[in-house]
């Protein structure tokens, strides 16, 4: 009867520590969302260097989109 | 993360044909979970990884490289290769 009780409490917990995780998650959010290969790519907007907004939606159907994302672009590391 | 004008300035210098782009509120970093968290002398700041990152015509991913490996733009280039010739192939 414990036994059985305890696996029932264990299965019970799982939900919780799931919504706990998910809350953590959610308080610290920075590199937090890691992309996988096969995913949907969030779309987003940025600035060009000419000052123009460009959407990757911009190119879905027509494009296949290289990004590079390079920081310190300008040193020699 | 340089500015459009920074970006300006080096396409420039560089001489490049494609546009340089800027994350200025570092949401797309955020959102791509590229945007990391460095302490230096005990102060906190974020700046992103390097990374190459391919994405078809679909908008579905099908490359990434994170880190030092990715300074080297070739597998990505490859991956884009084959795509293209799989799409023309069609």
């Amino acid at each position: 009867m414990n036994r059985i009780l305890a696996a029932a409490l264990l299965l019970a917990a799982v939900p919780s520590s799931a919504v706990f995780t998910a809350n953590t998650q959610q308080a610290d959010q920075v590199a937090k969302v890691s992309l996988k290969v096969g995913d949907a790519a969030p779309d987003f907007t940025l600035l060009s260097d000419q000052w123009k907004t460009v959407k990757l939606s911009d190119f879905k159907g027509k494009k296949n989109v290289f990004l590079a994302v390079y920081v310190l672009a300008f040193t020699g590391g | 993360m340089d500015s459009p004008a920074a970006n300006a300035a080096f396409a420039k210098q560089i001489n490049i044909k494609f546009s340089l782009l800027s994350d200025m509120n570092k949401k797309m970093l955020k959102e791509y979970g590229i945007l990391k968290g460095y302490d230096v002398q005990s102060e906190s700041y974020q700046w992103a990884q390097r990374a190459n990152i391919v994405i078809d015509k679909n908008g579905i991913v099908q490359h990434i490289e994170e880190g030092d490996s990715a300074v080297n733009p070739n597998n990505a280039l490859s991956v884009c290769t084959d795509l293209h010739k799989k799409q023309t192939a069609k």
